[in-house]
This record gives structure tokens, sequence and C-alpha cells, in this order.
């Protein structure tokens, strides 16, 4: 058995690390492991990042072979969820082993509510929680009484930071006067911005530039030309406001964050700035394991824990076998499914507040399709990894290599994108500890593989750099800047 | 040379497949043998030209298949020119190259891969080099007093490549300067350079100048009027420049600068995976023919294909001789 400890800061698992190899070796000799199991057996510690998450105790991820076999078994511990005490871990600890015994002959699930069949993570319905929360933010938004932002670490989004801003609009007046002087600068100038939210940040960038055009005698203000994307039309319209005095530069896009080139396709090379804030860690993403040279995809299906399923049937008064078509119904977008639109809200919040994810590996070649993003491939990845650890679990980060790898045709030859987010920034960081997917308010929130997008950069001419955000103690976000490489 | 009225050829490299990219790079990790890897070239070039020739392209190239990229095929050769061989893992990348002493002269060895083309195909071949104002911006000089200095012996060095090539049989020859464009204001020696290097050739000779395809991407942007009307002193046949992506503005340049060149046309974007029509190459192509004569033009992609996928290269190639014979067909030619 291997155990690897992850290191979450300031939150030691040393005691439970303790209890939980003297848990092992006592369930070994009272027999209540295989020595199969035992054999092929990983602990994974202090594995989670996010408090709210989708993970119970004890969780286990493994692999089966044709013949049903395990050949990969790996178990995780939130040690933060552990109840002190001698009898938590060993009954979880046993719980989980039972089900993965159980597994191989497909018992049924007593422990739990099934909401769907086992698929890609981007193809699960918590994506579609995902969704619903962003269509539905108002009503969210209202029914806990505080805003998105105040969701946020910090109570306030990064991406809204005066001195960050003022630093981001002088580094670009910066460009501009270089390439003035070089007239290598094109009469209209170009920016985007992804995802506008309330058009808050954009408006506060025109005004710096604006502000240092007056200071420094210069006129590029008037020969910007600002487009705002979202996938909201909603959204986009609820920015117009914010940006009232910056309208004759403003154009306002629908647009695809997976796929702005295919709306912007007439400014293909023509965009000098392209930003986005928090954006990437919200994208569908998947998780890969390169275990003993070969390549997994982790699949996933959501589920209720029965015990979190009995007490919301009961505090809504439904038969438990009522939740699963209940939850499709919210799903589906219907508002007052349960006779009373507040009533519809609390269960929405309930239902996510439990909702788990159990994940199970298949190895690539046994998957149907391809769970790779436009452009990467098992051979890309491979070459990729080459100099990554040889055994890691990380994420493939689909939505934002597909996202990423669209915008950067986007980009003027000196032109730069810059994404502030959440970044796994070196692939070595999968080894002390892992990034998500966790909860944030009705949201999923998941690490971006930094790692792998300045590899997949390199690979179209493009060089990345991660600089930690510094004007937000305490923030774990970085940017992201791009630049075209010689 | 027997070519027919606007010929067509392809600026210089062919698509690039996604397989033989991965065996150059295993080539660079050790995995494969030198010998293996030229094997795999010489596959890779015969199916480059003949995919130009049922395209049907008037003048064929060996696709530049054998070059990791449009530098390091050169840098390598060149005598003198110190490289730092652990400097890159990807094939594509450019090596870390330096010049730390006075250029030597010695062969580059380019005639055995144009005799390979030659005997490959009873067409028009042509050979494309990097010029000396490219390789100059993309070695470390730690030599000559100026970069000037250094591209003047660049140039003697290659001045006698480009006559062992004419020896070999070589009559269509074109020089690569992209970095012209990023550079203007090297021009004035710029030009200098390359009439040292044409000096004495034989041979049809074009220079290529673009705005750059490092990845399929621009470098830069601008117009072509910085090379007017320095450009006009240099001892070539033919300009080849791009005008699909950019579109035909410049064109008129040519009729205020009136001279004795052809136009190498840029009639399809190499930086896009749309496929043009034969009429959007035509319409290109008529537009040229309002200020130059039809004898005066050959058309072309805007650079290499490298960055394409082979299925749109050869599409894209496809339409272009399609567009070139309707316009054929309205001259009566």
């Amino acid at each position: 058995m291997i155990l690897n400890l992850n290191h979450l800061h300031a939150k030691s698992a040393a005691a439970n690390a303790h209890s939980v190899v003297e848990t092992m070796y006592a369930l070994l000799e009272e027999k209540l492991i295989d020595q199969s199991q035992f054999a092929r057996l990983r602990i994974q510690l202090d594995w989670l990042q996010y408090k709210q998450n989708f993970r119970e105790v004890v969780s286990v991820v493994e692999c089966r072979n044709e013949f049903g076999e395990q050949t990969v078994m790996d178990i995780h511990v939130d040690t933060r969820q552990v109840v002190p005490g001698p009898g938590c871990l060993r009954k979880e600890l046993l719980r989980a082993m039972e089900r993965s015994r159980g597994g191989a002959h497909h018992e049924p699930e007593a422990d739990r509510i099934l909401l769907e069949d086992f698929k890609t993570f981007r193809r699960s319905i918590a994506w579609k929680f995902n969704g619903l929360y962003w269509r539905r933010l108002d009503d969210w938004e209202r029914a806990t009484g505080k805003g998105y932002e105040q969701a946020l670490p910090g109570g306030q989004s990064d991406g809204h930071v005066a001195e960050a801003i003022a630093e981001s609009v002088t580094e670009f007046w910066k460009l501009l006067c270089d390439m003035e002087s070089k007239k290598q600068l094109p009469q209209e100038i170009f920016m985007l911005e992804i995802g506008v939210g309330s058009g808050a940040r954009s408006k506060l960038w025109l005004n710096g530039l604006r502000n240092m055009d007056r200071s420094e005698g210069t006129s590029f203000y008037p020969r910007l030309r600002m487009l705002l994307g979202d996938y909201s039309l909603a959204t986009l319209d609820m920015s117009k406001p914010a940006l009232k005095e910056h309208e004759d530069l403003c154009s306002f896009v629908v647009l695809d964050a997976l796929n702005p080139l295919q709306t912007l396709a007439f400014l293909r090379h023509k965009v000098l700035h392209v930003h986005s804030n928090n954006m990437y860690d919200n994208l569908p993403d998947e998780e890969m394991l390169r275990r003993d040279g070969r390549m997994y995809l982790v699949e996933a299906r959501t589920y209720l824990p029965m015990q979190d399923a009995l007490r919301i049937a009961a505090t809504f008064d439904l038969p438990v076998e009522k939740l699963h078509p209940m939850i499709e119904r919210l799903l589906d977008g219907s508002h007052d499914f349960l006779g009373d639109h507040d009533r519809s809200l609390s269960f929405w919040q309930e239902v996510w507040k439990a909702v788990r994810l159990e994940e199970r590996l298949v190895a690539i070649e046994d998957l149907p399709d391809s769970p790779f993003p436009a452009g990467l491939d098992a051979a890309k990845l491979e070459d990729m990894l080459a100099e990554a650890p040889s055994d890691i679990r990380f994420h493939l980060s689909p939505g934002a290599v597909e996202s990423f790898s669209n915008t950067l045709p986007l980009l003027y030859p000196r032109g730069y994108l810059q994404v502030q987010d959440i970044f796994a920034t070196e692939f070595d960081q999968y080894r002390v500890g892992f990034h998500g997917p966790g909860k944030l308010d009705g949201s999923i929130v998941n690490w971006v593989n930094g790692a792998l997008l300045r590899k997949v950069a390199e690979r179209a001419g493009f060089d990345v750099r991660f600089v930690p955000f510094q004007h937000r103690k305490g923030s774990k976000t970085s940017v992201l800047y791009t630049t075209q490489r010689e | 040379m027997n070519l027919p009225i606007l010929p067509t050829a392809i600026v210089g490299s062919y698509a690039m497949p996604g397989w033989l990219e991965r065996l150059k790079t295993e080539y660079f990790a050790r995995r494969i043998s030198r010998h293996d890897l030229d094997e795999i070239h010489d596959a890779a070039v015969k199916a480059a030209i003949k995919d130009q020739e049922i395209a049907g392209l008037d003048i064929i190239t060996d696709g530049e298949l054998r070059r990791d990229n449009m530098v390091d095929y050169f840098v390598e050769r060149m005598p003198g020119v110190q490289i730092d061989r652990s400097s890159k893992k990807f094939y594509y990348d450019f090596y870390d190259s330096a010049v730390q002493g006075k250029l030597p002269t010695a062969s580059l060895g380019l005639a055995p891969d144009f005799r390979f083309l030659h005997a490959n195909t009873e067409r028009h071949a042509k050979v494309c080099i990097t010029g000396p104002h490219c390789l100059t911006k993309r070695i470390r000089n730690q030599y000559y007093p100026t970069e000037e200095a250094l591209a003047s012996d660049l140039a003697k060095v290659m001045n006698l490549e480009l006559k062992a090539l004419v020896k070999a049989g070589a009559r269509l020859i074109q020089i690569d300067e992209p970095y012209y464009s990023g550079f203007p204001e090297d021009l004035d020696w710029g030009v200098k350079v390359l009439n040292t290097l044409v000096e004495g050739v034989d041979a049809h000779l074009a220079v290529h100048i673009c705005y750059g395809n490092r990845y399929g991407k621009p470098s830069w942007e601008g117009s072509y009027r910085y090379l007017f009307p320095r450009i006009l002193d240099a001892k070539v046949h033919q300009l080849t420049l791009e005008f699909a992506r950019r579109g035909g503005e410049d064109l008129d340049l040519f009729k205020e600068f009136p001279s004795t060149f052809e136009l190498g046309l840029g009639v399809i974007d190499v930086k896009t995976h749309d496929v043009e029509t034969p009429e959007m190459v035509a319409e290109h192509i008529r537009k040229a023919l309002n200020v130059l004569p039809p004898e005066k033009v050959w058309v072309l992609p805007d650079c290499g294909c490298f960055h394409l996928p082979r299925d749109i290269a050869f599409a894209k190639i496809q339409a272009m001789v399609e567009g070139t014979q309707i316009v054929r067909k309205e001259l009566g030619k």
C-alpha cells in the first residue's frame, strides 16, 4: 500500500495520517481487507482544496479490467471531515472497501441515490447545476441574501481591485506608445473582454486609459474598439448601464467562451489585448490519471448520500423516490416545480449542498470517444507530460484549453492575452495537493491546469508566464500573460 | 523556360504532417536514427511532390519537409556557426546559435536535396533558401562589428552554394527574407547583401518577403510601402509578396514605382483553414492584372503551407490552380 501525504497549508493532517495507517493495519490483521486489495491500494490524504466539495469522508476510485478485476484502487480521505474519535475513520474506510468489493458484483446501491450513470465529468449533470446557477443568479442571490462576489474568497472579485486595473492600463498604454513610436500601431485598437460581469471592470479600465491619455498627452482612447463578449445576452444588457459614458467605443457581442474565434473570425490577428477574469475555472473540466505508464480518464456520476436524501425528502414532505424526478424538473428549468417559488429555490440549494461525485477510472484506450479537446491527443499529451511526474492525477481542463486555443488566433502580432484565474502553474503542484472540483455558492469551481496551457501555447507559438496576484492579501489567483513567441 | 502564362507554384513549404512532426521530435529525443529519419524524409518529400503535381502546379518544390524550420536547416550547415544542440526539445524550436569568428567558406550541401526533387518530378523544380538578413537576425553575432558585416559574409558563403545549385540544374531559386518586414530600417544593407548573395548566379531569382508565418501567425503588420524605392536596386527577377490575407491595397505600389520585377502574387491565405474558391483566386489575379501585364504575374500562396493540415493545403492549392485557369481562359491563353 502506498500512502500519499498531500499538504494543504495550515491544515495539517498529521494526526489523522497516523490513525489512517493504524486503522489500515488493524483492518488487515482482522482480515477485513483482502490481501489483493491491499497490494494495489493507494491512499491519498488531504486531497481536497475546497471546503464545499463533492466528496464524502472516504471515497474510492478504482479501475477494473474487462474481467471485472480491480487494477487500480485509490482511496481519498478528507481529514477535515473525519469526526474525532476512534469510530469514524474505521467505519468509513470499511464502508468504502465494502462498496468496492460489492462493485465487482454489481450489487444495488443502498447508501445513495444515483442521479446519473458514469460519464466523463464534463457531461455530468453537475454542470447542469452550474448552468442553472448562472441562468438564475438573481434567484439564488435573493434566496441567500448575498451577491456572487460576496461568496468569493475576500468578498470581492480580484478583477475589480483598483490598483490591479491601474497596472493593467499602464502596461497596455506603454505597449501602445512603443508601437506608435515604431509606426506599428493600427488606426483601430481592438480589445476584447470575455465575460463582462456587471461591466464594472471594463468601466474602470476605460476610465483609466482615458485619464492616462489626458495626463500623458496621448490620444489612444478615441481609437479604442472595446468588444465586450459574453454567452448571455441578459448579462450583456445588464453591463450596458455601467459603460454608458464609453458607449461610443463599446460593442456588445454574444459569444461562446469556448470559441471566441467563431464569432470574431473577422478580427483574426487584429486584437491587441484580450482579458478575462474568473472564467476558466468555471468551464467544463475533466481529470486524468497517469499511473504505471497508462493513462486513465476519471469518469464521474452524481449522487445523493442516503442520509441527506432522507433529510431533504422529510424537509420537503416528499417520498424519497420522488427526489430524482424533482431534481430533473429543477434542472430542466422549472421554477415552481414544488408549487411554490421559494420552496423550489430552497430545494435547489439543499440538493446542491448534498450532491456528491462518485468516480471511476477508465483507461483511455477503452473509451468510446477521445476525451481530448480539439488540437490535443494522447500522443501530444504524452509529449507535454514528458517532464511531469510519472505518477500524477491532473486536470485536463478541456474547457480552458479550448477557450484558450480559440482565443490566441485573435491576437495581433504584439498583442497579449491576460487571464486572471486560479492556476496550477506547474505539474509538480499536483503532487502536493489536488485542486478541485469544489462548490462556490451554486457554481462549480476548479483550478485550471496552467502548466498544460503553457505547453499548448508553446505548440501554437506563444509564451506563457504566470504572475501571482499581488493586490489582495491571501489571493490564490494568478495572472496568465500570453504573448507571441519568436 | 517553358512556363505557361501566370505560372503557379507554392512559396516553398508544403503541409507538415503531424506524424512527421512527431518523428522529427523523436529524432531529437534520440529515439530514432538519422538514417531512419532520412528515409522518412524521402518518403514524405515524394508524397508532397505528388500532391503538388495532382493539384496541377506548374512549378514544384520539395515542400521543405526535411527542414525543422526556415533557419536551422541552414544554420546547422553553415561552417563556423556554433550550435547548442541541447537547446531545442521540439523540432520546430530554433537552435541557439552563435558566430564567434570569421565564417569560413565551405559547402552547405544543398545540392543533393535539389537533385532528389529534380529526379522525382518532370515539372519545373524550384529551390528555396533563407536569405542572409533573416539568418543574421537568428544567429547571435559575437564576432562581426555589425549585423551587416555578418550578413555580408553569410551571403558570400551562400552565393557559392547557389552556384552549386545552378550547376546541379536549378533554374528557379527563391530567397526568403521575411524579417525585412520586422526590421524595415535594415533594408538599405539588406538589399546590398541580397545582391552579394545573387551575384553571378545564373538562374531565375525571386525574393519572397512576407509578414512572417512562424506557427502560422503573422509576426508583424504594416504596408509594403517600406520596401520602395530601395528594393528596386535588388538584382532579382521577382518579388513574391502576400496579398490574400492583407488585401490588394499595396498592389498600387507597382504602379507608383515602375520596375522590371515580376510579381509573385500571394492569392491564398495560409493563416486560415478556410479554403478559397477558384473565383476568389481569379479575382485576386484580375486585380493584379490591373497593375501589371499577365506575363509579369506568377500565382502563389501568401507564404509556405507548412502549418496547414495536408487536406486543407491540398484543397487550397487546387483552388489556386483552378482560379488561375479561369483567368488564363479569360486571357485566351
